[in-house]
Formats: C-alpha cells, sequence, structure tokens
C-alpha cells in the first residue's frame, strides 16, 4: 500500500505536465504575424467606438512613460506565449482595443470578479486598458440604470449584433424555474437574460469560477442548482477564465488575443486559454525547490514555515491546479497565496469547493490528479471560426452604424 | 399609491417598493431577489472548509467574513478545552488587514456611489473622473493588504491559532509605504488639509477646515439642505471584537453592554433577505454606530446637531478612513516580528465544537455561528450587518432604514438615503 502511493506520487511529478507548445517553429509565426499585421491594418481604418478614450492620451494622463508602456507590452507578449518580435504588435493591439465592443453581465456572483478586473486589482496598464476598451454594458459600472439601462443593453446587443464579446460573471442558477436570481424591472432570470445575451455574441467569456464551472453557488448540495456558462450556452465560442477571482490579467489577455488575431486563443479541454492554463502552480512555484528537497510545512507557524518550505503537506493543490498565478501573482504582483504560507485552494479547478477545500493534505484526500496534462485541445473550435477579414468588416460596420447616429457624424 | 423602484449597483440589486402621498414617501418596502444557500451548502463539510467558502459570499468585504470564520473556530476550540492564545503579532496582522478592507470599501463607496449619486440629485456634475480615484486608492490600500494576506479579495492565511504568513521587515517596510501614501491621498485629494490638521477636528464648528472631495460633500449636503434628512431611531448597535472598536450599544447617547444571545434572526415575507433584531428590537450598525459607541468627539458633536441624519451617517464613514489609517499606522509600526505566527498546534482537533466570530465589517457587525458535530459542520449561520439595517422592521417599528427614508419628498432622494447605508445584496442574501 505504502509502496503503491509511493509511485502513484512519483507517476504524479515525474509526469509531462507542461503541454504548451512554446516554439512553433519560424514558419508558423511568420504567418501569424503577417495575419496579426494584415488584421490590426484592417482596425486600424476604423474610428474607434462611442467615442471611446484615447489610450496613448489615457497613458499620459496617469503619469505612465511610453518606456513603461513598451515594458508591459513585452511583459504581455510573452504571457501570450508570443515570440518577442510581437511586441510591437501587442502595443499596437493594445490601442486599438477600443474598437472592440464588449457586453458584461453579471449573474449569481459576489462581485469579486469585477471588484478584481475594474477596481483593486491589475497592473496600472490593464487598469486602463480596461477604462478603454469599448465596454457597451457593464451593470455596474455604467451611468445608467433601471429602464434605461436595460433600453441601452438592448441596444448594445442589437448594434453589435454578431460582433460584441459577452463576458459573463456568475453561475446560473436553474432551480425553482431560475427564480433563485432575477435581473431588470421586468424580473427576468439568469438564465433567459443569459441566453438572450449570448444569442448575439461573436464570442461568450465565463470569467471566474462561477461562470465556469458553477463555483461556490454549486457546491453541494448545490441549493439553487448552479452551473456554468458552458452547461446552458452551446454552439458558441466559449472561453473559460476561472479562479476566483479570475486574475484580470488574464481577461486583458484574451481580449488583447482577439484584437490581435481576431481569433479565440488556444484552448484546453476545459475551455481555459493555455497561455494562462497551460501549466501548473507546482510547475512555477517558488517553493518548488523546496518541494524537490524534500522540505515541507508540518504545520502553520512550524520551522518549516518561518523558512517558506513547501506547502504540499498542509493541504496544497499546486500540484493539480492549472493556472499562472505563481508568475502573474496578485494585486499588481505584489504577492500570491503561496507567498504567505497558503496552500493553493485549487480554485481554477472544477469542483474545487467541494473536493480541494483546504483541511485535508492531497494524500489524504480522494482526489484524482490531472496526470493527463492538457494536451487535449479544442484548437477546431475557435481557429478560423473568426476569420480576420470577418470581424474586421463587422467592427467596421458597426462603427458606421454609431457614426451615423453622431451628430458630428464623419464615416468610419 | 405604490412605486417600485430598482435599486442597482449595489453589489446585485434591490427592489423597493414606495408607498407615497401627497410626493412624499410614507413607507417602504426592501426586496431582494438573489438566493445562493451558502448556509446550506456549509452543513455536513469539515469546519475548516468555513475559511475558503464563506470569505466567498462577497467580493467587497470577503476579509470580514473569513475573520469571523476563523473566530467561531477558535471560540469553538476554547469551549472545549484547547487553549487558542494568539499573539499579537498574529492579531496585528489580523486587525491591519480588517483595516485595509475597511478603508478600500467606505473610499470605493464615497468615489463610485455617494459623490456621484449626490451630484446627480443636485444637478451639481462635476467633470472629475470620481471612478479614477476610487481605483487608486482600493488598488494601494489592497496591495497593503495582499502583501499579508497573499491576495485580496478572496484570502484565506487567517488559520485557527493566527495567521500563515511570516513576514520581513522588507514586507513591513513596503506595507508602511503603501499606508503612507494611502495618507497623501487623504490628505491631497479627500480633505485638502495634513493629516495632523484633520485629527486636531473635534467638532461641527472647526468641520469648515475640511477641503477636497470630503468638503465638497458636505458643502452639497448643506446647499441643499440635505444634513437633518434621513433620521431613523438613533439607536446603534456594535458586535464585533476588533481592534479600534468599542463593543456595546447606544441609545441615543447612554451607551451600554450587549450580549449576543439576544441577537435574534427572523425569515421576511417576499424576499430572500432576514431580519435582525436585538431584543425584539431595532438597531443599526456600521461606521455611524462606532463613532456613537465609542464617543468619538466629532461625529458626537454632529450627531448633537444633526442627530442619527443622512449627513452624519456619510460623513461618520469618511471620519473612520482617517481613524483606520491611523490604527494601521500604530499596528505596522509595533509588529514585533520574532513572535509566532500561529501557535495552535495541528494535532490538537476538536470533533465536535459550538462558536461564535464577531467582527465589525466595513458596513456593521458581522457575526458566524457554527455548531460542528463529529468533525461536520452540522449547522453555520451567517449574520450580516446590511441584515441589521435593511429589515422591513416589526409590528411596532419600522427597519432602520425604512425609518430614515419615510418623509422624503421624492423617490431619488429616499434612494439616496437608503444608499448612504453602504448596501450590499450579495451579503444581505447569501
Amino acid at each position: 500500500m505504502g509502496m503503491d502511493k509511493q509511485e502513484s506520487v512519483k507517476k504524479l511529478f515525474t509526469v509531462q505536465s507542461a503541454k504548451v507548445d512554446t516554439n512553433r517553429g519560424d514558419a508558423y509565426y511568420e504567418k501569424l504575424y503577417a495575419q496579426c499585421r494584415a488584421r490590426l491594418d484592417e482596425l486600424k481604418k476604423l474610428k474607434p467606438l462611442n467615442n471611446r478614450m484615447d489610450f496613448t492620451q489615457s497613458i499620459e494622463e496617469a503619469g505612465l512613460e511610453r518606456r513603461d508602456f513598451l515594458k508591459w507590452a513585452s511583459a504581455t507578449t510573452a504571457m501570450l506565449m508570443l515570440p518577442a518580435s510581437f511586441t510591437p504588435l501587442v502595443a499596437e493591439a493594445a490601442v486599438m482595443m477600443n474598437r472592440l465592443p464588449v457586453i458584461w453581465i453579471e449573474l449569481q456572483d459576489c462581485a469579486g470578479n469585477s471588484e478584481a478586473l475594474l477596481r483593486s486589482d491589475g497592473p496600472q496598464i490593464d487598469e486602463i486598458i480596461l477604462d478603454i476598451i469599448s465596454l457597451e454594458f457593464h451593470e455596474t459600472l455604467q451611468a445608467a440604470s433601471g429602464h434605461q439601462a436595460e433600453k441601452q443593453m438592448d441596444e448594445a446587443m442589437e448594434h453589435f449584433h454578431g460582433k460584441y464579446l459577452l463576458f459573463v460573471e456568475g453561475s446560473i442558477p436553474l432551480g425553482m424555474d431560475g427564480q433563485y436570481g432575477t435581473i431588470g424591472a421586468k424580473g427576468e432570470t439568469f438564465v433567459d437574460h443569459l441566453k438572450r445575451a449570448a444569442e448575439g455574441a461573436a464570442a461568450v467569456v465565463a470569467v471566474g469560477s462561477c461562470a465556469t464551472f458553477g463555483g461556490i453557488p454549486a457546491a453541494a448540495p448545490n441549493p439553487t442548482d448552479a452551473v456554468g456558462v458552458m452547461d446552458v450556452i452551446k454552439g458558441k465560442p466559449l472561453i473559460n477564465i476561472p479562479a476566483c477571482p479570475a486574475n484580470p490579467s488574464n481577461m486583458v489577455g484574451v481580449i488583447l488575443h482577439y484584437v490581435l488575431t481576431g481569433q479565440v486563443p488556444e484552448l484546453d479541454s476545459l475551455l481555459r486559454p493555455k497561455f494562462a492554463f497551460g501549466y501548473r502552480i507546482h510547475d512555477n512555484c517558488e517553493r518548488r525547490a523546496h518541494f524537490d528537497a524534500g522540505e515541507y510545512v508540518e504545520e502553520w507557524g512550524d520551522e518549516g514555515a518561518k523558512n517558506n518550505f513547501c506547502l504540499y503537506k498542509v493541504g496544497c493543490k499546486g500540484p493539480m491546479t492549472f493556472n499562472n498565478c505563481s508568475i502573474i501573482r496578485y494585486n499588481e504582483g505584489v504577492n500570491w497565496p503561496i507567498g504567505v504560507g497558503r496552500g493553493c485552494i485549487g480554485c481554477s479547478e472544477p469542483d474545487f469547493w467541494d473536493k480541494y477545500a483546504y483541511e485535508r493534505p492531497m494524500a489524504n484526500a480522494n482526489i484524482k490528479a490531472p496526470t493527463g496534462g492538457v494536451e487535449k485541445t479544442v484548437d477546431e473550435f475557435g481557429l478560423g471560426l473568426l476569420t480576420a477579414a470577418g470581424i474586421g468588416i463587422g467592427i467596421h460596420a458597426a462603427a458606421s452604424a454609431i457614426a451615423g447616429k453622431k451628430e458630428d457624424g464623419g464615416e468610419a | 399609491m405604490t412605486v417600485k423602484k430598482l435599486i442597482e449597483k449595489i453589489e446585485g440589486e434591490a427592489e423597493l417598493d414606495f408607498s407615497l402621498k401627497n410626493g412624499s414617501v410614507e413607507d417602504v418596502t426592501i426586496n431582494f431577489g438573489f438566493y445562493r444557500g451558502i448556509e446550506e451548502i456549509m452543513i455536513s463539510k469539515a469546519p475548516r472548509d468555513a475559511l475558503v467558502i464563506t470569505p466567498r459570499v462577497c467580493g467587497i468585504c470577503n476579509h470580514a467574513h473569513l475573520m469571523a470564520a476563523v473566530q467561531a473556530i477558535e471560540h469553538g476550540y476554547a469551549g472545549t478545552g484547547i487553549s487558542v492564545e494568539l499573539t499579537d503579532k498574529a492579531k496585528a496582522i489580523r486587525d491591519f488587514t480588517l483595516a485595509c478592507e475597511l478603508i478600500q470599501n467606505h473610499v470605493k463607496w464615497f468615489y463610485l456611489t455617494i459623490l456621484p449619486q449626490l451630484e446627480h440629485l443636485t444637478k451639481e456634475e462635476s467633470k472629475e473622473n470620481h471612478a479614477l480615484k476610487a481605483s487608486y486608492l482600493s488598488t494601494t490600500i489592497t496591495k497593503a493588504l495582499a502583501i499579508f494576506a497573499g491576495q485580496w479579495p478572496h484570502s484565506s492565511y487567517a488559520v485557527p491559532g493566527g495567521v500563515t504568513c511570516d513576514p520581513t521587515y522588507v514586507d513591513v517596510m513596503q506595507a508602511q509605504a503603501l499606508v503612507d501614501e494611502t495618507v497623501r491621498f487623504f490628505e491631497q485629494v479627500m480633505t485638502g488639509i495634513s493629516f495632523d490638521a484633520y485629527e486636531q477636528i473635534d467638532s461641527v464648528a472647526q468641520m469648515h477646515e475640511i477641503k477636497g472631495d470630503i468638503g465638497r460633500l458636505l458643502y452639497l449636503l448643506g446647499h441643499y439642505d440635505m444634513a437633518k434628512r434621513g433620521q431613523s431611531h438613533d439607536r446603534f448597535m456594535v458586535l464585533g471584537e476588533t481592534t479600534g472598536f468599542v463593543q456595546g450599544k447606544s441609545i441615543a447617547t447612554t451607551i451600554a453592554n450587549v450580549d449576543v444571545r439576544y441577537v435574534e434572526e427572523q425569515p421576511q415575507s417576499g424576499t430572500t433577505a432576514k431580519a435582525v433584531t436585538y431584543k425584539k428590537r431595532q438597531y443599526e450598525v456600521g461606521p455611524l454606530a462606532r463613532a456613537m459607541v465609542a464617543k468619538d468627539p466629532l461625529i458626537r458633536s454632529m450627531h448633537k446637531r444633526y442627530k442619527d441624519s443622512l449627513l452624519t451617517r456619510i460623513f461618520a464613514r469618511m471620519h473612520e478612513v482617517a481613524y483606520l489609517l491611523r490604527i494601521c499606522q500604530t499596528l505596522l509600526k509595533g509588529l514585533d516580528l520574532r513572535q509566532d505566527s500561529c501557535t495552535l498546534e495541528g494535532h490538537l482537533l476538536a470533533s465536535d465544537f459550538e462558536g461564535i466570530g464577531m467582527v465589525e465589517a466595513a458596513r456593521g457587525s458581522l457575526i458566524h455561528k457554527t455548531v460542528v458535530k463529529e468533525r461536520c459542520i452540522e449547522n453555520y449561520e451567517i449574520i450580516v450587518p446590511t441584515q441589521w439595517n435593511l429589515s422591513h422592521g416589526t409590528q411596532s417599528e419600522k427597519g432602520i432604514a425604512v425609518e430614515a427614508m419615510v418623509g422624503s419628498q421624492s423617490m431619488d432622494e429616499a434612494s439616496f438615503i437608503f444608499r448612504a447605508f453602504d448596501v450590499c445584496s450579495v451579503c444581505t442574501t447569501q
């Protein structure tokens, strides 16, 4: 028995987990570069939507120098797993984010992702980008409320039909005919609200563990029968950005990737972008050397804890959790849970709320480790579906519609 | 005549059903149509799972939930004879991170809700980007929090017996720098005077010295004759055992002790939120309650002139920012890093216990109660601050916020009074 456990642990940690192909050869990247270049040139011909803020100007207002911006661009290029030669393209794409319409809806949530995204997290430039992306509708952020807000959302959905990215925060309660969560003056259920919003979306992005896998509301016994977006929306390109809260860098990464390539990024079998979820917490953990050396924290506050030893024995789920927190970290990169001696709870994995919660060290927990890695992809799903030319024309038409409505007009 | 009005941007939404008579508000019913069932979810889970699950009740006051959850377990352990003595260091770190959370909440509420809504109501819209100010300050202070807690929102770094982090002097210095940066923002943008000068102000007569955005708030409320609106029962409650705050109740200005055994929860019709009373009576919780119970001179002075009005309530929350910033500085300065971070030995686990955790969250007293049988949670109760302030009331008296809204000249004014309580839908309904 002891031997079996040892063997299985050995297998778990020797399996090749990082199945992300970070070098696809010159030919691939040259082709991709040309594709991105063409798309950006196409986008550049369009006017920004709806008088969106100008990026260059906002950067200056925030007192940031161009050098800082380029530093950010090169870090983001690396995060998206693109060669350094793409840095100027990423910088250009950031400036053109105000040409992409985004609608954001909140369902059965705690507002934590909106908090993380819009107010309290993310390097300063990410934050500015979020001011700039053409956020057509966000329940918390927009000025309008009540009937006016509903009208605004309906209008945005109509104008940008087939072109907008729909971001969804929170799970969807299906119990009691959806009555556990309603929205707006008419009391529309969350499930109907989501279906209506998704109908005209180019792609749907589920943000946070609630929207992706049902999250905390879906914890046993799942009182409201809460599910994730992928259980409700079928037949649409869907991207999952789990974690509780989701890392704002990854949200920006997805939008940027879309602006840059016109495509959904490469996804794993749980529809998570590989650039963010292609490796385990454990693979790049700052405490990894202590794991390899067999140095563990045995209980909170012991000598091991004082020396930042590995947290595996106090229940860290880093070895079975796919996410990039060990690199990106949280709150402007200040820290992350393992940095304060608190093991990973696996918050970007399905069912973490029932399986991974933390009193149970991994060896004693009844958990099946994802030894298979993330090799199973759904490339076919995203690639080619939203071609550069297609979306370019789409945005062009949308911008024209808006421009025509403005008094000072001007054709895009 | 009854008119339904939807209130948004309160971390979800609430429906207010107004009964109007000759244009003024006669009665209001507050309803929430949202439910996740967090208390049900806790049943039959491991006691410490509460440290991971309950913070996720709310994206804004998640840290307060963590503190209440860990205190409930510690209280329960103590009841079975296990000694749970936290070091001063562990206590100070917990209180510091909680204070940071309160600060970010208050400032965000001020810039994202109160100031824009007030400008809208008085038609004195400014061109300033309030949202950017909110984001700057909350980013700064939550970074200080994350140095010890790992991340915000949703950290679980507090464990029975202490905290998991073991900070170095470099960490502490980094946190001090971030707190100082926040203080500078408070001086330059929020009040327009030095922090020391602000702390010297202890009566209404000196309040004209306050400039900046808080000065603007005072001007708008005064100029548009709103200073005395929104008065309620003038009854306050502080249950949390958190550094800097005093436990007790205040009726008008008389302070008395409290006992959590008199706190009762009742379901209400038409809403998923439960009501809370203390000895069957309505009490207000939150920054105004804390200042009244602690006999803060400036707030007492305001209360003398304006009672528990809109002005006193809003200002008390902003005044608390200064108070908490000073506490943050003191806590960091006093940290003795040689002490242990966590003192509870791992093998000491109680299999059956009952515990209560009470903390002061941004919006007022927050209570967690856990009942554990054979290492599994048998019952879990969460009583949040907003339940105190937003209940429908009893037969004999209206709820706190309802009472405050009655008599308003318009629904817009009433909605503003409602928002002054810093409403959070997701907490209230869980």
